[in-house]
This record gives structure tokens, sequence and C-alpha cells, in this order.
């Protein structure tokens, strides 16, 4: 589940190809600045990929993460101009996000709607949802609290880190120790013989997707934390950038199999091309058919063939 | 005895679909009276066309089965536009911007369905790769400045009526449903794909090219996506970059809308098209009620998620 295998040493070593490429290519990429960049552009990735890595080793998906996190952030901005205190602002985004990820399970897990389907219907609503309440303004110049609780440095790492560090940590011991990580892949590999065997199908399902919205909550208190504003256009790659991120990492698109330290590996490796190519002077218009790019072509060097038509009709049950 | 339960299936529908058209109607009605005129209906009719026929290939792709959806038909729309203005601007002559269209989409088409038929990447995860790989080049290859220089004969086509009916409508959404359902029906390739999408298992069993028919609908609806590009191109006298967003969230809505089941094998065109003049039919009374478009976006989303609910639920009492 978290072993270091074959796939995260070869992430590894992409990861340092990629950083040595761009450092000769550009002047700008090997600098201490830079690097800050990448690592703050990387945080919400990291947590909203940590929440697709459950969803596809489950065997379901999420497309609306993007706008679910615009709508935390909404949150978290007015929890911050009514000035809660930093570390309650913080919680506020996760509380925000398991909401929306329980409305999510209704639809998807109760009503049985196609994840793929349901979640993109969800899209629009959400989106109508972040329209109504920006009323098409910017939040902006939102008070600073946030912003320092998260640089604030224990032994030199800023805090943010740590808690990026103790969401993963939470996420591979509920993996690990607790029944819940084989209940989650054994619905990844077959709903019906998971619930046969007694797995609580549906609890599981929606615990999952209320968790998956946590952690999308989490990485819009660190977007607020980082950008200090709220705009219309958030999000709108974040769903994208993390089922690439995960696919990158090795988790499998149609559940059974997952590594969180792929995902965050995934993530780093995206970040440090995306990052890249705009340093080499390749426009930011060209960021999304690059990410999409990559992910068919990974799905396309990696699928096993033999395992997909059983796979394929499960995907429309969900 | 399957067509005839089929048949009867879809005249429930398309009784339903009628009855919410008239329910939409006096709602506008006692909203806006003024709405009422010859050119509203001519409006609606020039607005259905480019949804029309790229739903045209989301039912068909979504009937054959195999978790089979395409997301990417917004994408091959803006990118069939630009790919054609732009062999025109290199030195195409301007008479063959019709095929370049039709050619752009099906080719675009083509790849997804090579994606999913010999790749075996899940339909999903590869159109919604494709979307962003297509949509995105679409941005990046113009900067997401709308191409003027759309030869001046195309524009009498796009923006005239016979009898106050658009003209795109009646020489191409009429004869391309009207052929599409006869061939459903009435064809072995028309038989075979609700075969293959009824019960994979069989149709293969009983010699059913299943792999040769998906590539064959994901093509089509690459090819129907490039027409609604020409459509568009004819209308506005400009290639957008934008001109499909959002369209695979309205195709969607408007297959499942017109009665198509999410798991392939039952529906029809008929409901289609219906579906397609409700929903634009609605989007038009918000747009004159000076609804935002973002509400549009939200109201087809919730649209969407109801239909599938009431799906589900009325299999379950039934």
């Amino acid at each position: 589940m978290i072993a270091i295998g074959g796939r995260e040493w070869a992430l590894l070593g992409a990861v340092i190809v990629a950083t040595i490429l761009f450092s000769v290519a550009s002047p700008y990429f090997a600098t201490a600045g830079n690097a800050g960049t990448i690592v703050r552009n990387s945080t919400e990735l990291m947590l909203a990929g940590l929440g697709m890595t459950l969803l596809l080793a489950m065997g379901s998906i999420d497309v609306s993460i993007g706008i679910l996190m615009g709508l935390a952030a909404i949150a978290v901005a007015h929890a911050l101009l009514a000035a809660f205190a930093p570390p309650l602002a913080l919680l506020v985004g996760p509380l925000a996000g398991a909401g929306l990820g329980l409305m999510t399970a209704l639809v998807v897990v109760l009503g049985r709607v196609p994840a793929i389907v349901g979640t993109l219907g969800l899209l629009g609503i959400y989106r109508m949802g972040v329209f109504a309440l920006l009323g098409g303004q910017w939040l902006s110049g939102l008070p600073v609290g946030l912003t320092e609780l998260m640089s604030s440095r224990i032994l030199g790492v800023p805090l943010s880190v740590f808690v990026i560090a103790f969401a993963y940590l939470l996420v591979w011991l509920a993996l690990r120790r607790t029944p819940y990580g084989p209940q989650l892949l054994s619905i990844g590999n077959s709903e019906e013989k998971a619930r046969l065997s007694g797995v609580p199908v549906t609890k599981i399902r929606i615990a999952t997707f209320v968790i998956s919205g946590a952690l999308t909550g989490l990485a819009a208190s660190f977007y607020v934390a980082n950008y200090r504003n709220v705009e219309m256009a958030i999000g709108s790659t974040l769903a994208l950038d993390a089922i690439a991120a995960v696919v990158l990492g090795g988790t499998s698109i149609m559940g059974g199999r997952c590594s969180l330290l792929g995902t965050a590996l995934g993530v780093i490796l995206l970040r440090i091309l995306q990052n890249g190519l705009l340093l080499v002077g390749v426009p930011s218009l060209w960021q999304a058919v690059v990410t999409g790019g990559l992910l068919i072509g990974v799905l396309a060097l990696e699928l096993p063939a033999s395992r997909m038509g059983e796979m394929k009709t499960k995907w429309m049950q969900r | 005895m399957r067509r005839l339960s089929r048949t009867a299936g879809t005249s429930r529908i398309l009784l339903l679909l009628a009855l919410l058209w008239v329910a939409v109607i006096l709602l506008f009605a006692v909203l806006r009276p003024t709405m009422f005129s010859a050119s509203t209906v001519t409006t609606i009719l020039q607005f259905s066309t480019i949804l029309a026929l790229v739903s045209l290939g989301q039912c068909l792709v979504i009937l054959a089965g195999g978790a089979g959806i395409d997301l990417s038909v917004g994408g091959m729309v803006s990118l069939s536009v630009v790919l054609a203005m732009m062999a025109v601007k290199a030195g195409m002559p301007p008479l063959l911007l019709p095929v370049a269209c039709i050619v752009a989409g099906s080719l675009l088409g083509l790849l997804n369905g090579l994606l999913v038929t010999r790749l075996k990447i899940l339909p999903l995860i590869a159109t919604l790769g494709t979307l962003f790989v297509y949509s995105g080049l679409a941005l990046a290859l113009t900067g997401g400045a709308a191409q003027s220089g759309v030869p001046t004969w195309l524009l009498p086509w796009g923006r005239g009526m016979i009898l106050s009916l658009p003209m795109p409508f009646l020489t191409l959404v009429v004869p391309v449903f009207a052929i599409a359902a006869v061939l459903l029906l009435h064809s072995a390739w028309g038989r075979w794909l609700f075969a293959m999408g009824f019960n994979e298992r069989s149709a293969r069993l009983v010699g059913i090219p299943v792999d040769r028919g998906r590539l064959l609908v994901y093509g089509l609806s690459g090819l129907l996506a490039g027409l609604a590009g020409l459509v568009s191109l004819a209308w506005l006298g400009s290639a957008r970059p934008n001109i499909g967003q959002n369209l695979e969230l309205e195709s969607l809505t408007a297959v499942m809308l017109g009665g198509v089941a999410i798991t392939g094998g039952i529906g029809g065109v008929g409901g289609v098209i219906a579906a397609v003049i409700l929903l634009v039919t609605l989007k038009t009374g918000l747009l004159q009620l000076n609804v935002n478009t973002v509400w549009q976006v939200g109201i087809v989303g919730a649209l969407l998620i109801a239909v599938l609910l009431i799906e589900r639920l009325s299999k379950r009492w039934s």
C-alpha cells in the first residue's frame, strides 16, 4: 500500500531527471525562491490528490473537487473576515469540505447515480453556488492571520508541511492499521464480492466521499492562506491535476490498488513539469494540454488489457 | 419483443418530455409574456443545432455500452473549428473548410476510439484527458482569441432561414437525425449497437464486432462534433476556441433526459432531440429573464442529477 516499489523509485528518478533538465534549460529554475514556489503550489494538490487516491482506489471518481475547494475557500475567507482565530479558520475548510463531500455521497452512493455523471452535475451546481456567493466579485485582501499561521516555522519547517505530513500519516494509519484500508480496496476490486463478504459497502463509500471532501476542504484553507483571495476561476484544473498525479503515482483507476507515496511524488513531478515548462517559455495555456497528455500517456503505457472487460461494466453501476 | 418494448418506452418518454416542455413554456408565459413570437422559435432552433449534433454523438457512444461516455465533445468542437481555420490561413482553399471541419472532428473522435478500444483505457478517463488536451490545444494554438476570416459564402447558410426555420437546423439536424433513426432501427449496425450495449458478452459470442463498432461510434461522435463546429463557423462568422465549453455537461443531460440508459443498449434518438429542444427552451427563457449563464450551468447540472435519481427510483418501484 505504501511500500516503496518500482513505481515510486521510477517517479523519484523522474523528479531528479526533470530537475536536472530544467536546471540546465533555465537559470531561474534551480533557485531557492523557485523551489519555494513549487512547494507552495503543490500544497493544495497534495491534499486534494490524497482524497482522489482514496476515491480512485475505491473505483470511484469525483470531477467536482476543484469547485468544491472553491466553495470551501469562500467559507474560510468569510471566517477570516468575521475575525475567527486563524486555527479556527483553518478548521472551517475541512468542515465545509466534509459537508460538501456528504452531499456528493448522497447523490452518488445513496442516489446510485454513476460517479462521473453525478459529480459532473454537481460541478455545474457548485459553480453556480460559487458565482452566487461571490456575485462576480473577487474576495481579496483577506486578513493575514491564516497566512502567518501556516508559514510560522517549527524547527525551521513551515507549519503547512507538518499539516500535510500529518494528513498523510492519518490516512496511512487508517489504511494500514484499521479495517478501513482492506475494505476500501476490496470494494475497489469488486463491489459485489466485497458486499457478499460482509464489507459495509455503503458506509465505506459514504465515508470515503466525506474524507475526500474534508481533505479538499483542507486544501481550500491552504489556498486561502497562500493567495489571500478567492475568484470565480478557482480550482478549474484541480480535478484533472489530481487525477493525473494520482494515476502517475501508480494508483489503479479501476480500483483495488493505491500508493500514497506515489501520489505525493506524482504531485511533485507534475508541479515541477508545469513550473519548469513555464520557465523555459511554454505559455501557461499549454498546461492543460501537457497534463491531459501525461494522464493519457501514462495509462496507455501501463494498463494491463486483460482486466478490462469485467471492470468496465462495474464502473457504470456506481 | 425487445423492439416493441423499446418503442413503447420511447413514446412514454416523448410524452413526458412534451409535458415538461409545455410546463416550461407556461412558466415563461407567466414570467414574461412578451417572449412568445416566431423569432423565439427561430432562436431556440438556431441554438439547438450545435447541442443536437453533439448530443447525437454522445447518444451513440453511450448506447454502444462498455461504460462508453464522451466527455471530450466540447473539446472536439473547439479544436476542429480552430484547426480548420488554421488550415485556411495556411493556404488551404476556403472551399474545403466544411470538409476540413468534418475530417478534423472525425480524426479527433477516432483517436478517442483508439484509446478506448485498442489501449483499453476507461472511456471516462480517456475522454476526460482528451477533453483537456483538445480544449487546451484550441486555446493554446489561438492564444484564446477568436479567429476571423470565415468565407462569406458560408454565412447565408449559417444565418438564413426557410419559413422562419433556421437553415442549419433544417438542412443538417433534421436529415442527420432521420438517418440515425433509420440506421439504428433498420440496419444491422444499428441493431448490433443496441446488442453490444445491452449485453456485451452475448454480443461478442454471436460474433458482433464490438470493438470495431465502438471505434466507429467514437469516430461518429467526432464527426458530429466537427459538423457542430461548422455550424458555429457559419453562424458566428468566426472560429471561437471556447465554443465547446460546457457541451459535455449539456449533451450528457440531453441524452439522459432523452431516456438513454447510462449503461447502454436502451434508448433512441427521438428522445434525444426532444430533450435538446426542451433544454434549449429552458436556457433561452432564462436568457430572456436576464439570468446569468452560470446559473444556466447550475440548472442543467441539477436537471442531470434529478433525471438520474428519478430513473433509479422508478426502477426500484417498478
